[in-house]
């Protein structure tokens, strides 16, 4: 080690560093963790912000030796968990504190502006944020939240109201309350997994794959292992047969068990071929390179083309098996599999066929299809096709494994703890109970945490070592080896009516899963599961068939496959509309389901087993709509002035879940502690979204105490109840009821005790704020913490505790209406979203102002995806942009003009106090709002994702 | 990430230790050298910090721009033309403008340069400092379109300053890209001195992603010449000149077209035509 001597944060320090280290590594090496690396250098994210002599600098992109002598800045300067300075405490109110992987280095950014511009501009934020990647809250509330500490500077107050709060009764739920993690992530405590891994941890690296499709022929390790500091080597040659699936989804999954921790056969680049286990990173990575393999190299398939084509080369020419279900031909069907490829395991059948490719297939119907459409005024048909879309958390995928006292222990940013522990108990062949996953907060996940692509292996290395053990992905290997959403082809024919009655819709889906078939049959299916529920339609069928295929891990992503399916299907309801000359919003209004609906669509649309079938809830499509018509001025022509610029506007109707009924089960437990305060053992996994915030809250609620009363212990396996984890929109609506049960029982734990101390009966007694318990009867009075030092005293009755176990055949489904005003260029394709407007029911949102900006972030993503986003290959399967810069994420100059969410009040029976899922059900919208605002512009469709100018060009006819 | 950096007190001196280094690089802003997946691979670097080039003044010649002010000092300056401002504005990350200069762009050369396209239609100048081979002290000043033909030859070179001309010119830049991050297809500039509705000292400049910095030297003259009827004929004959290749940011079809397209409007727009 070297070290340079500069001043940080006020004091003079000798800085360590070795030579080509970059600065940010020094920094965090040195307990700075607020310079943390979302983009591996590439000077993107802004993660890596850090302010050197008063000017703002990525600390990725520069040398230790370029700050001898010099004043460094980082977000530890401003405050601590305990103290946040006026800026982070605005942050936090204004909703925009959420994974907050990069919350620190906006405070930071955020309070240089205001020390040199004391009432900052529209233009000057954004000027400032356009070095930040956020992709959680969108950028919408960064605005408030600079207006907000200006107002506490000036006024000692807030003057500008910040979301709109619902039920009046209520005490927590509903209001625009600091979350309860903000201060600790705004001020950059150490909360994520690098910051819980040991200094001295050994080092993982991965060799991956060059090639798209190969069989490892040969691989020679012995130089890696003879080098000094190596501890081990895994390939498919030394590691278990076991064979999982990365989805962490109810066992047993929908998901094919189709891979091993390596296998034999490499099916993508950037799949795993070794791993190195060293004393450090330095010298695991010389290691690797050691490393040597031959290969012989397939011909890779890339599309649903591909895999589908009669002479296909197959991606698991695999020996098959069933948990149950097996076909009685299973012998023919494993007739000319190659070992090499190892086995596909289906723990019940998906109706797939390997020998083609074909991952998993479902259909269903209901009505007479064939003679709707025979019969209808009007029949439109037409294909979509969407892109290969990235999550891009801010945090790179990482866990830290150790064995502590007999049990392995992983540090992880997951979804979804207790499938890790599950998947990583089974592959070290270890009971449950001697794996402890612990979720650290998550830097942002989106659906790629949902998968257990690290903690596997990591998992795996650590108990065969018995060493503490820390990976974590780089940012290409977050684009290659975790969730993007499937490209889909979806073909629409739809039939109605002149009265704009739509008579009979059929979708056939026919979507890529990549090589691995985690998600194959559930994200799929959800493009029509999603979708057709939406109409009061008789007639309806869908085909779903998933193919493997070479492209990098495809998986899950917020909105799974509802996205894709809502822009096919509202684009050919806008087609249909056209053909009928009739207005697009008329036909939506005429056939959108309304409450009491019955759903006979859902029997075939369960996952993987018969659905529910159930009637419509609580739905807000309609003032949604009528609403969101009115706030974009639906059917009024606007016209630029400048005529090589064309004005359209465009909508769709959205829906999601709540969670799936009958599948996810959440659990939690509340205990009144010894001063009468409360402890909640949640097993629910809030991934920066204000889930444990949504469990004070309605915990708070029921037992009648303070907010800084209640501490939370969430996401642990060995300390929390079993929660299947965050995904499919089930935080607020499953984990939330756990919660609320949990407290529900407390409370009545806590009447009982008090009946017996205050010798009063139940039925008199009831909780009032802050904490005590009250009789009707004689006006006594019995607060929390005297009541738990008696229950406790050697004497009493033991601990007072509340349990809660939450499952429902219920689905509670959120709607919405999303509202885009577009100008299109004639001349250059360029297309500006001039306006957005999110209306949203969301049942009663908890934390409104997390609710808002959620909805913010999840919109700019699917603009992103509308418009910019996706990866690209070469003819051999080699991706081409694995970076943010070449994958075109969008940053704040990509936001809307004018950007607005509403949420519809909405009061649903089931959710906890009325909620229902809020943030997945908000990418659905874009896409098809955009495509219909553009082809009323410029009047071409735009049938696949993204839009670029140069695809409007095309459509346009001004190139080839 | 560099290992090595060497500090120097003056430009000969800079000069001197990049001949006993000839693999070093003179070193600014280091966000070009230190970024991932950067083309520039240097283990070593000598420091132009402290040297007195990061100054913009006014002088009789023109508006001299030191090589290491970054971009953002230009967007802050009140001696900036607004031409300039806007093509430093199409870097759009404020971190990176705070600390990428303009010298190390011009230097970098990349073929979706945020500034060349601009300083070239501007007719700016840059100066330059060399030593020759018997250690002797040399400054040059030469028109930026020598250094942008020549680059590779002036690896020993240090740029020391950038002279925009005093001369009142209509410079018009356009960059297209997918998102304002990305990179470009397109950046293209169009500067000329604009007398009774004349368009004369035409220059035309595209970065073109894959293709390189490109003139459009017949079209310059044939403007000049008035042999144009209209921006449509500019457009075409634009079209005809641009060498692009299919990549990420487009396609060669799209970035032959949306460079003629900007370039005819830019006619119009310098002619003032409405």
């Amino acid at each position: 080690m070297k070290y340079i001597n500069c001043i940080i944060n006020g004091k003079d320090i000798e800085l360590k560093y070795k030579d080509g280290m970059c600065l940010r590594e020094a920094l965090f090496l040195a307990g700075y963790n607020s310079v943390r690396d979302s983009d591996s250098g590439e000077g993107f994210a802004g993660s890596d912000t850090v302010i050197i002599d008063d000017i703002p600098a990525f600390a990725s992109l520069m040398s230790p030796l370029q700050v001898e002598g010099k004043t460094i800045r980082t977000a530890e300067s401003l405050g601590n968990t305990r103290n946040v300075n006026f800026v982070q405490q605005a942050m936090i109110d204004a909703g925009i504190v959420q994974s907050a992987y990069n919350a620190p280095a906006a405070a930071l950014l955020l309070t240089w502006l205001l020390e040199h511009v004391e009432n900052p501009t529209k233009e000057q934020i954004k000027d400032v944020l356009s070095s930040l990647f956020i992709r959680d809250a969108g950028y919408e509330n960064y605005y408030l939240a600079v207006k907000l500490a200006t107002e506490i500077r000036d006024f000692g107050e807030y003057r500008t109201k910040i979301a709109t709060e619902y039920r009046e009764q209520l005490k927590y739920v509903g209001k625009n309350i600091s979350k309860i993690d903000g201060a600790s992530l705004v001020s950059a405590e150490k909360c994520f997994t690098e910051d819980k891994a040991s200094k001295d941890a050994y080092a993982l690296v991965v060799l991956r794959s060059p090639h798209a499709h190969a069989y490892i022929t040969s691989i020679d390790t012995s130089k890696a292992e003879a080098l000094n500091g190596v501890v081990k080597v895994y390939t498919h040659l030394n590691t278990p047969q076991t064979h999982y699936t990365h989805a962490g989804q109810g066992a047993p999954e929908p998901s094919p068990h189709d891979k091993r921790l390596f296998n034999e056969k490499v099916r993508m680049v950037g799949d795993r071929v070794a791993a190195v286990v060293a004393v450090d990173k330095e010298t695991a990575l010389k290691a690797r390179d050691l490393i040597e393999v031959e290969y012989e190299v397939l011909k890779p398939v890339l599309t649903v083309e591909d895999a589908q084509a009669e002479d296909a080369p197959r991606v698991h020419n695999s020996k098959i098996s069933f948990g149950v279900g097996a076909p009685d031909n299973l012998d023919e069907l494993n007739k000319d599999c190659d070992p090499r490829d190892g086995i596909v395991h289906y723990p019940f059948p998906l109706h797939a066929n390997v020998k083609k490719n074909l991952a998993s297939e479902a259909k269903g119907a209901i009505g007479d299809v064939d003679k709707a459409f025979a019969e209808s005024d009007a029949v439109v048909e037409r294909t979509y096709r969407t892109n290969q879309i990235q999550c891009t958390p801010l945090e790179h995928s990482v866990c830290f494994a150790k064995v502590e006292l007999g049990r392995l222990v992983l540090h992880s940013s997951t979804q979804v703890p207790y499938h890790v522990r599950r998947v990583v108990a089974r592959l070290c062949d270890l009971p449950h109970s001697k794996v402890r996953v612990v979720k650290e907060r998550v830097g942002g996940a989106y659906g790629s945490k949902q998968d257990v692509t690290v903690e596997d292996l990591v998992g795996y290395a650590a108990w065969d070592t018995g060493l503490e053990i820390f990976y974590q992905n780089n940012r290409e290997e977050q684009f290659l080896t975790t969730a993007t959403r499937h490209p889909m082809k979806i073909t629409v024919k739809m039939g109605g009516n002149k009265d704009g009655q739509i008579t009979a819709i059929e979708m056939l889906v026919e979507a890529n899963t990549g090589c691995y078939g985690q998600h194959c049959l559930t994200v799929p299916m959800n493009a029509c599961s999603k979708v057709l529920p939406l109409f009061k339609v008789d007639n309806m069928r869908f085909d779903v068939l998933t193919y493997y295929t070479n492209i990098a891990m495809v998986g899950a992503y917020q909105g799974y496959g509802a996205p894709k399916g809502t822009y096919a299907a509202m684009c050919t309801v806008a087609e249909l509309a056209d053909k009928l000359g009739l207005d697009y919003l008329d036909v939506i209004k005429k056939n959108h389901v309304e409450e009491g609906y019955m759903l006979e669509i859902l029997r075939g649309l369960g996952e993987g087993r018969e659905g529910n079938v159930v009637p419509v809830g609580s739905c807000g499509l309609e003032p949604a709509i009528t609403q969101g018509a009115q706030m974009i001025e639906w059917g009024k022509k606007e016209v630029s002035e400048d005529p090589n610029w064309k004005i359209g506007k465009g909508f769709a109707i959205i829906q999601q879940g709540s969670g799936l009924p009958g599948l996810d089960h959440s659990n939690a437990w509340a205990k009144l502690t010894t001063d009468g305060s409360v402890e909640l053992f949640s097993g629910g996994a809030d991934l920066g979204t204000g889930l444990d915030t949504v469990s004070a809250k309605v915990a708070c609620e029921n037992l009648k105490v303070p907010m800084d009363k209640i501490t939370i212990t969430s996401g642990d396996t060995s300390s929390t109840t079993f929660d299947t984890g965050a995904y499919a929109s089930s935080g607020t609506y499953f984990s939330g009821n756990a919660s609320r049960l949990a407290a529900e029982d407390l409370k009545k734990a806590i009447i009982k005790e008090a009946a017996f101390q205050m010798e009063e009966k139940e039925e008199d007694l009831y909780l009032e704020y802050p904490g005590k318990v009250v009789s009707e009867k004689t006006k006594a009075e019995l607060d929390y913490a005297t009541m738990c030092h008696t229950a406790l005293s050697g004497t009493g009755n033991g601990q007072i505790m509340g349990k809660g176990s939450f499952t429902t055949m219920v689905n509670s489904i959120p709607y919405g209406a999303h509202f885009a005003q577009v100008a299109v260029n004639t001349k250059t394709g360029e297309v500006k979203v001039q306006k957005f407007y999110a209306l949203q029911d969301a049942g009663t949102p908890i934390n409104p102002e997390l609710a808002e900006c959620q909805i913010y972030g999840a919109v700019l993503k699917s603009i992103g995806h509308s418009l910019y986003e996706g990866i690209e290959y070469s003819e051999d399967g080699i991706p081409q942009n694995a970076n943010f810069t070449d994958y075109c994420a969008p940053m704040i100059n990509e936001m809307p003009d004018d950007f607005k969410v509403k949420l519809i009040d909405i009061d649903d029976i089931e959710g906890p106090y009325g909620a229902k899922s809020i943030s997945e059900i908000a990418t659905n919208g874009a896409a098809p709002a955009i495509a219909i605002a553009i082809h009323d512009a410029v009047g071409i469709w735009c049938r696949s994702w993204p839009f670029t100018s140069e695809k409007i060009l095309k459509e346009l006819g001004k190139i080839k | 990430m560099i290992k090595y950096l060497l500090k120097v007190n003056d430009v000969k001196e800079a000069l001197i230790k990049k001949r006993e280094n000839p693999a070093f690089a003179f070193y600014a802003g280091g966000t070009e050298i230190n970024r991932l997946n950067s083309t520039l691979n240097y283990e070593g670097a000598i420091s132009l910090e402290g040297l007195g080039l990061d100054k913009i003044e006014v002088t009789k010649y023109g508006v001299k721009i030191g090589a290491c002010v970054t971009l953002q000092n230009l967007i802050d300056s009140n001696e900036i033309p607004e031409y300039l401002k806007e093509a430093a504005k199409f870097c759009d990350s404020r971190t990176i403008r705070c600390n990428a200069t303009i010298g190390g762009n011009l230097a970098f050369g990349s073929d979706d340069s945020y500034l060349m396209p601009t300083l070239l239609a501007a007719k700016a100048r840059l100066l330059t400092s060399g030593l020759t081979a018997n250690d002797v002290f040399t400054e040059d000043n030469m028109p930026i379109r020598e250094y942008h033909s020549n680059h590779e030859s002036f690896s020993n070179t240090l740029l020391v300053a950038i002279v925009l001309p005093l001369e009142e010119r209509v410079v018009l830049s356009k960059r297209f890209a997918k998102t304002s991050h990305a990179h470009s297809a397109v950046c293209v500039s169009f500067g000329a001195k604009k007398t009774n509705n004349k368009l004369d000292e035409v220059r035309i400049f595209a970065a073109i992603k894959g293709s390189g910095v490109q003139r459009f030297s017949d079209v310059e003259n044939s403007i000049e010449n008035n042999a144009f009827n209209s921006s449509a004929d500019v457009e075409f004959a634009i079209a005809n000149e641009i060498n692009a290749v299919d990549d990420l940011t487009g396609s060669a079809s799209y970035k032959k077209y949306i460079t003629s397209v900007a370039v005819a409007q830019m006619y119009d727009d310098a002619k003032g035509v409405k």
